[in-house]
């Protein structure tokens, strides 16, 4: 990556200017410590001025010739203690000279070379002159000669020591002046590498700030792509969701319509036809219940409704509905229930049946021949479950597992791995061969994990699968009443065999009950007004609830079936305009009849007043069972 | 050790050779006289002025230490007595000390030194009288060797030889 080779480079050079600057600096601080040893050495070797023992040496030289001469030139007798002193003194001077350490490159010169050995044969004569005493005054006249005659190489020796130091003095100036010329060069150097890493850092600076800049635009351009991709996602996923639910209202008509032509006398192929379009509406129900699940679970509104259920009777209902679609397959159809079942449990029976259902059609609609089977067991705590085997050890708790079984075609390891992912089907050929939007699975184990269990599945190709759906169970007491609710919703299979009942549910003699149908839906209407017919009773229909309140204060009815959502007044506003009303007609039951099927809708409907509910779409079978109670309570009093 | 004792300790030592040492007056100097100390001192022994010959000194305690200096090649081993012993002797009360030399040659010696440091007033080089012709008789050394901050031409130039006499002010 270029980025990579760049950083590299970048390393390799700051590493290359630090090791540069290191080695300047080193070789700055050996010549700093030279110099450092040079003054040192300098000034311990220079403490006494050569000049000044130089000078002093002369100068004794002079003071003890001055003394010898005034001596000499003198009357009285000589003052042999003072001259010794002085004598003593100017030796002291020479030895001083000769001795001291600082004196070596001095006594190299020339003229010191010629004038000590001359010193020293002088002070060996004067010595020696000394010694006879009484001094006698030709004797130190001759001393006095000797001390004049050496006068100017003793005077030379004073010049010699001021040019030597001039000249110490000057080498030592320019021995400074290169080593601090050196600094100067090295600490140029230093600078100027200095100033140039500071600007390739800047420059680098610069360049990783931009891109920074450029990273955080495309940070900012991938997000607004995602946030537009969402958006636009879920604008597809509610307009899915607003289709299906259009599409459900007229085709709830087509079913009910279906429902009352199956009613009808028939000839052979006719029920057949009709046989045939039942299977593929019912078909297209599903998908499109499949569609809102799933428009629902995307926007989180899928919701479990917890109620009692008799797991028996769910359990039968599945296999009233099972066992057809099996037999027409000519598949062997096994149910077996291996454990004790609670009478009731708390739980969304719908939504169990849906997954049961879910997964029994696949079961059937993937196995050409054998068996399908929905075994019901205690739960057995699997490796990866978490609830279950803490307490107590035992491999039981109160859940239950429903085990589907086929002898199908069985799921290879890659498909399992994709098994509930969305629109997933084991084989996209497969798709053609048996439909299905590729939801099922998805909404299956959404709806399982709602209810606080899960769906597992084992499978080889060609083995058969085996799905087990986990479920937790919370047992509860027996609803007080026969809920209207709960009544089994079970949709009409395509083969389920229709009830063809008599109508006449009440007694001839009697007048004809009065029913007023609120619905705005023409379809609908229809549809329960044939029912209703059927069921001998006399119809009379309005569109909204604001005509409903001037129906029933024109003429009595004995029931009324109220939709909620209409237009000018909804039903809801109307069941408690209603019971408003004077006792008479306040009194009338009213049945709510509504396609939201939700807990909530229903509890409104309860507080509104109204006496019963009904969902859409009208189930004939369900229909008949709730509203006969109150055809027959009127014809009884 | 404290600043303090480690500044009283000599005093004290000051303080207990003026009581052990002869009470009276200072002796007069019978040999040849090789120092003379004038100005602010307490004890005398010709006119204004205190004078001592050799044997004087060499009755006082005598010190010796071996340092470097910077007249010579190599660590010479001083004699004598400590310098404050000897202005203890003549009671000296002034602040300075100036040293002169035979050859006229004056130096300024603040009277604290010898307090501060074991000056000695040397007599003897490596265990020898020191004759003029070297630098003798006396020489003022500081111990060199014992503080770098001795090491400095201030002390260098303090360290008088052929020493010939001191005036206390």
């Amino acid at each position: 990556m270029p980025a990579r080779q760049d950083n590299q480079r970048y390393l390799l050079w700051l590493g290359l200017c630090t090791l540069a600057m290191a080695v300047v600096m080193a070789v700055l601080l050996v010549l700093q410590l030279t110099q450092r040893q040079a003054i040192r050495a300098s000034s311990e070797t220079r403490v006494d001025s050569l000049t000044a023992m130089a000078f002093q040496f002369e100068r004794e030289f002079l003071r003890f010739r001055q003394a010898l001469d005034s001596t000499v030139n003198s009357a009285s007798p000589p003052d042999a203690d003072t001259l010794t002193l002085r004598y003593d003194i100017f030796i002291s001077r020479l030895n001083l000279l000769r001795d001291n350490p600082s004196t070596a490159a001095l006594l190299a010169r020339p003229e010191y070379v010629k004038a000590l050995p001359l010193v020293d044969q002088l002070i060996e004569r004067t010595d020696l002159a000394f010694s006879q005493t009484p001094w006698s005054a030709p004797v130190l006249a001759g001393v006095l000669a000797d001390f004049n005659a050496i006068g100017p190489d003793v005077q030379a020796l004073s010049l010699a020591a001021d040019s030597l130091v001039a000249r110490l003095v000057e080498q030592q100036q320019n021995k400074l002046l290169s080593q601090n010329n050196q600094i100067i060069g090295l600490t140029v150097a230093q600078l100027i590498l200095l100033l140039v890493a500071a600007v390739a850092l800047v420059r680098r600076q610069q360049r990783q700030e931009q891109e920074r800049l450029a990273l955080e635009k495309l940070t900012q351009d991938l997000r607004d792509a995602k946030l537009g991709a969402e958006s636009a996602n879920r604008a597809k996923s509610q307009f899915l969701a607003n289709m299906s639910h259009e599409l459900r209202t007229p085709f709830n008509g087509i079913l009910g319509m279906l429902g009352l032509l199956e009613d009808s006398p028939l000839n052979a192929q006719q029920a057949d036809y009709l046989h045939t379009v039942r299977g593929s509406a019912n078909h297209l129900m599903t998908l499109l219940n499949d569609i809102l699940d799933v428009s629902a679970m995307e926007a989180g509104k899928l919701h479990i409704k917890a109620a009692p259920v008799n797991l028996g009777d769910l359990l039968r209902d599945v296999e009233a509905l099972m066992r057809p679609l099996a037999k027409d397959k000519k598949l062997a159809f096994n149910m077996a229930v291996q454990t004790k079942l609670p009478p009731w449990v708390l739980n969304d029976g719908t939504r169990l049946k849906q997954i049961l259902y879910n997964l029994l059609n696949n079961a059937i609609k993937f196995t050409a021949q054998g068996e399908v089977g929905l075994t019901v067991l205690a739960h057995t705590p699997g490796p990866d479950d978490p609830e279950g085997t803490g307490e107590s050890g035992t491999s039981r708790d109160n859940g239950l597992d429903f085990v589907i079984t086929d002898t199908g075609m069985g799921i290879d390891a890659d498909g399992l791995s994709r098994l509930f992912q969305r629109f997933y089907q084991v084989d996209s050929g497969v798709t053609r061969k048996f439909g299905g939007t590729g939801l099922g699975l998805e909404i299956s184990q959404t709806l399982a994990n709602l209810l606080g269990g899960r769906i597992t599945v084992r499978s080889q190709p060609g083995q058969g699968s085996s799905f087990t759906v986990y479920l937790p169970l919370t047992t509860c007491k027996a609803p007080a009443a026969a809920p209207a609710l709960p009544v089994p919703l079970t949709p009409v299979a395509p083969n389920q065999p229709v009830i063809n009942q008599a109508t006449d549910a009440t007694a001839p003699n009697r007048p004809a009950p009065r029913v007023l149908v609120v619905e705005d839906h023409p379809v609908n209407s229809k549809f329960v007004g044939v029912l209703l017919n059927r069921m001998g009773c006399e119809t009379e229909f309005c569109e909204d609830g604001q005509q409903a309140l001037d129906k029933v204060q024109e003429t009595s009815f004995d029931l009324i079936l109220m939709d909620i959502n209409m237009p000018v007044m909804d039903g809801l506003a109307a069941t408690r305009a209603i019971r408003a009303m004077p006792q008479a007609i306040s009194r009338v039951p009213v049945i709510v009849l509504t396609a939201d099927m939700t807990s909530e809708t229903h509890t409104q409907a309860m507080a509104a007043g109204a006496t019963d509910f009904l969902t859409k779409p009208v189930q004939i079978a369900q229909f008949r069972a709730t509203v006969q109670p109150y055809l027959t309570n009127l014809a009884s009093p | 050790m404290s600043v303090m004792s480690r500044f009283m300790a000599p005093c004290l030592v000051a303080l207990a050779l003026a009581h052990t040492l002869p009470a009276a007056a200072l002796e007069p100097a019978t040999g040849k006289v090789i120092l003379t100390i004038t100005g602010k001192i307490g004890e005398k022994n010709a006119g204004n002025s205190a004078v001592f010959d050799l044997t004087m000194l060499e009755k006082l305690p005598q010190q010796s230490f071996t340092t470097k200096t910077p007249w010579d090649k190599q660590p010479v081993k001083f004699t004598g007595p400590y310098l404050r012993d000897v202005l203890s002797v003549v009671k000296a009360n002034g602040t300075t000390l100036k040293a002169n030399a035979l050859n006229d040659y004056k130096t300024s010696i603040p009277m604290a030194d010898a307090q501060r440091f074991d000056m000695v007033l040397a007599h003897k080089i490596n265990d020898k009288a020191i004759p003029v012709r070297t630098k003798g008789p006396l020489f003022i050394i500081y111990p060199f060797d014992t503080k770098t901050e001795l090491q400095a031409t201030t002390y260098y130039e303090r360290a008088a030889w052929q020493l010939k006499s001191i005036d206390i002010e």
